[in-house]
């Protein structure tokens, strides 16, 4: 039987490298993809709770944040189809007429 | 012996998990990001089965995988990108911050974890099995979460003007 | 259960008149291909209507859709703000310069400000964490969209891209810090949350890094350092009506939100010997200390860096920032005092700060720049420009006799009574920064000659109309403010709590 806490270390793992990619990545792609990791984790998380808990809630809020990641996945990209077309990099680096 | 089966597939799956987390933030290209995210979904989606989540690994697969994923591939293909240029080698003040603020918060995760061990519940598994089916969340999802759901649909409606918006060559 | 659901239902008119405006606004945008004014006109019906329906919640206390949302006097307050400042936005857009010359994709843009304004809406009444998450969700994701509304503009797409990476960052954060309070507690509404906590012993190192993660969340809608990063970017890069909205309808959610979700998942309700208005939080866990924190680093860094701008917009995102440090100081109090002085500071911060914007959006469709150095001599080209400027920056210095003082005044008055000397005496030293970059602004504008061959610049009525519609009450407020006053001390009132 495998106990919560190893679920919760492992999300817990999944998030800080989510976390750490999103602070030291440059592409803009590879940002919403560490951006992902960190929600995956999540929902790691609300669903070990909710089968220990035995409450569904947890898995009903797993379902919000996967509609959720999806429109952020979907609006993020097109911001980045958008900006590309201006600019002709991803480096979030060189994008730097507003200063960081 | 189906314990030791359900603790060597989550030790499988967990290990899977990590290793394809790490290599999502350490390939310089992409696509092998965006592939290696993949196989990190595929292994959540098996964690989920070992919790009896059924529903919420299928969609996992079907959403995360299957949709998501492919829309990431597929703007990556339609922007043409090549290997990014190299990880920026030389040791930058910022970068420095920025990983000591996450080995900062993974301290604090870890600190989280370790010392809250004692007060959680152990699984009850015939609730479990009983949760996690399709027919108890959809029962669920149209009664008490109705309402949240008819403010997702509005939220995706919003989301796919606002991308049609963003993403249009030229409307003016 | 569909009797339950049609009963919330005629209790949430306010947002079902803007989920149907915000349709009507689409399919017109497709019907009406020729006279876009329709659209234009539909949202601000549809607005009106709506706030319309709020008043009449005037006096209400209940909670709708198995408590995901509560219909409450302070929620009540926070949607007519908003709606008052979407009206004004939506006239702001008939003058703008970067949304008129947009014509085909004016459509998208009114229904999307709609959908704005519903987001806000529903974080102002949200009592789940769910429905939090889901109405900032909205909000954020609608806000990146139109902030990069001017997409061909480099700078518009490059702050809408900003936005959504620190957007989504901290969304994340929150999530993780929700996930961790939902396995303490087995609960998502704020009240089970209370209930929960009040019963049970709680790990306080684990409450406190989930609180920690979720001020994540409010600490980006409400621009509070240090999740203000993307503040002065989006701030610039965004059309100046959308840079409006933000700083004052997204930070009056962002703050009904937090607000909501501090005082009712912690209070312990019983405590009873504490002075009438006040109350306390459980366990000792302090989550007023971190705001506290919180509330002087916003402040100070948004006055010292707003020193050094040169360009009006950024110099206002930066006073934003400060303005939140300020709002934040009647958080950390814990009374009813304190809440009712951010209430009244909304208000007037509503009309102050819409109103500078607008000036900003007035000059740049006239000169094509934000810049601090196009003011020069603005004061001579444009009188009642110069004198609405000078009113407007008065008052969000804090100075009588204009309405920014009394909304200083009884944040003030709250924290002394509450003994937060030395928070008082760091706010009132803030105060003093911020009159230095005001008064330069003012500066050039009636002290430096304007460039040479600019001559006087006039404006339409309906575009005075709307200046006087903000400046009057800047001024009025300063002078007669016991509505607002009574007003606020009544809406400090939330369900559920005694």
């Amino acid at each position: 039987m495998i106990e919560l806490e190893s679920y919760l270390l492992l999300s817990a793992i999944t998030f800080v490298i989510g976390v750490i990619g999103v602070l030291t990545r440059r592409n803009a792609i590879i940002v919403f993809m560490s951006i992902e990791l960190m929600l995956n984790s999540v929902n790691l998380t609300l669903v070990a709770f909710s089968a220990f808990l035995g409450d569904p809630t947890g898995q009903m809020l797993v379902f919000f944040v996967m509609t959720v990641a999806a429109a952020e996945a979907a609006v993020g990209l097109a911001i980045i189809i958008a900006l590309f077309r201006n600019k002709q990099t991803l480096n979030i680096d060189e994008i730097n007429i507003l200063k960081w | 012996m189906i314990m030791t089966f359900e603790t060597v597939l989550f030790y499988f799956l967990a290990a899977a998990s990590i290793a394809s987390a790490v290599m999502v933030i350490t390939r310089r290209s992409p696509v092998m990001s965006v592939l290696f995210l993949i196989v990190n979904f595929f292994s959540l989606a098996g964690l989920y089965l070992t919790l009896h989540a059924q529903f919420i690994a299928v969609i996992q697969i079907i959403v995360y995988a299957g949709a998501i994923m492919v829309l990431f591939l597929f703007v990556i293909m339609l922007l043409n990108l090549g290997d990014e240029q190299r990880l920026a080698e030389r040791i930058s003040y910022k970068k420095m911050i920025a990983v000591g603020l996450s080995f900062a918060v993974l301290m604090e995760v870890l600190y989280v974890v370790a010392y809250s061990g004692t007060e959680f519940p152990t699984k009850n598994l015939e609730r479990a099995v009983e949760i996690g089916t399709v027919e108890y969340i959809g029962r669920e999802l149209f009664t008490t979460f109705l309402f949240p759901f008819e403010i997702t649909s509005i939220l995706l409606l919003a989301a796919i003007i606002g991308a049609v918006v963003m993403a249009k060559k030229k409307i003016d | 259960m569909v009797d339950q659901i049609l009963e919330s239902l005629s209790k949430f008119l306010p947002e079902t008149t803007l989920v149907v405006a915000f349709c009507l606004a689409l399919i017109a945008d497709l019907v009406f291909r020729k006279n876009r004014g329709i659209v234009t006109a539909l949202s601000l019906l549809g607005v009106v209507v709506s706030l319309l329906f709020a008043f009449q919640q005037a006096g209400m206390s209940l909670s709708v859709f198995s408590g995901m949302m509560a219909v409450d006097p302070f929620s009540v307050f926070f949607k007519i703000v908003i709606g008052v400042s979407a009206v004004f936005i939506i006239l702001f857009s008939l003058y703008s310069h970067d949304v008129q010359t947009t014509e085909r994709r004016k459509g998208e843009y009114f229904s999307l400000l709609l959908a704005l304004t519903l987001g806000m809406y529903l974080m102002a009444g949200a009592a789940n964490l769910l429905m939090m998450v889901l109405a900032l969700e909205l909000t954020s994701l609608t806000s990146y969209i139109l902030a990069g509304y001017t997409k061909e503009a480099g700078d518009s797409s490059e702050a809408s891209l900003k936005y959504i990476i620190y957007g989504a960052l901290s969304s994340g954060l929150m999530l993780y810090g929700i996930s961790i309070i939902y396995g303490l507690t087995g609960a998502t509404n704020i009240y089970g949350i209370n209930e929960a906590l009040s019963t049970g012993e709680v790990n306080e190192i684990t409450l406190l890094i989930a609180s920690v993660l979720i001020i994540a969340g409010f600490g980006y809608k409400i621009s509070a350092v240090p999740f203000h990063f993307w503040t002065p970017d989006v701030y610039e890069g965004a059309p100046v009506t959308i840079t409006a909205f933000l700083s004052v309808a997204s930070k009056a959610a962002g703050f009904a939100m937090m607000i909501r979700f501090f005082k009712v998942s912690f209070l312990d309700s019983n405590v009873v010997d504490l002075p009438s208005g006040m109350w306390s939080s459980l366990q000792g866990f302090e989550w007023n200390s971190i705001l506290a924190v919180l509330s002087v680093l916003t402040m100070t860094l948004g006055n010292l860096v707003a020193v050094w701008q040169n360009n009006l917009k950024r110099l206002l995102a930066y006073s934003s920032i400060a303005h939140a440090g300020y709002m934040l100081m009647g958080v950390v109090v814990l009374s009813d005092k304190g809440l009712a002085a951010v209430l009244i500071y909304f208000v007037v911060y509503l009309f102050m700060n819409l109103g500078a914007f607008y000036i900003v959006m007035l000059v740049a469709n006239k000169t094509g720049s934000e810049d601090i150095d196009s003011y020069k001599g603005l004061g001579y080209r444009s009188p009642l420009l110069g004198v609405a400027m000078v009113i407007f920056f008065i008052s969000l210095t804090g100075l009588p006799p204009t309405a920014g003082f009394i909304g200083k005044l009884y944040l003030f008055v709250a924290l002394l009574d509450a003994k937060w000397i030395w928070l008082a005496v760091v706010g009132a030293l803030n105060s003093v920064i911020s009159l230095y970059y005001y008064v330069r602004v003012l500066r050039n504008m009636f002290l430096r000659d304007p460039e040479k061959d600019s001559g006087s610049i006039r404006f339409s009525v309906p575009q005075v109309a709307i200046l006087l519609l903000l400046l009057v009450p800047t001024l009025l407020f300063g002078l007669y403010f016991a509505p607002i006053v009574d007003w606020a001390n009544a809406s400090v009132i939330m369900f559920g709590v005694r």
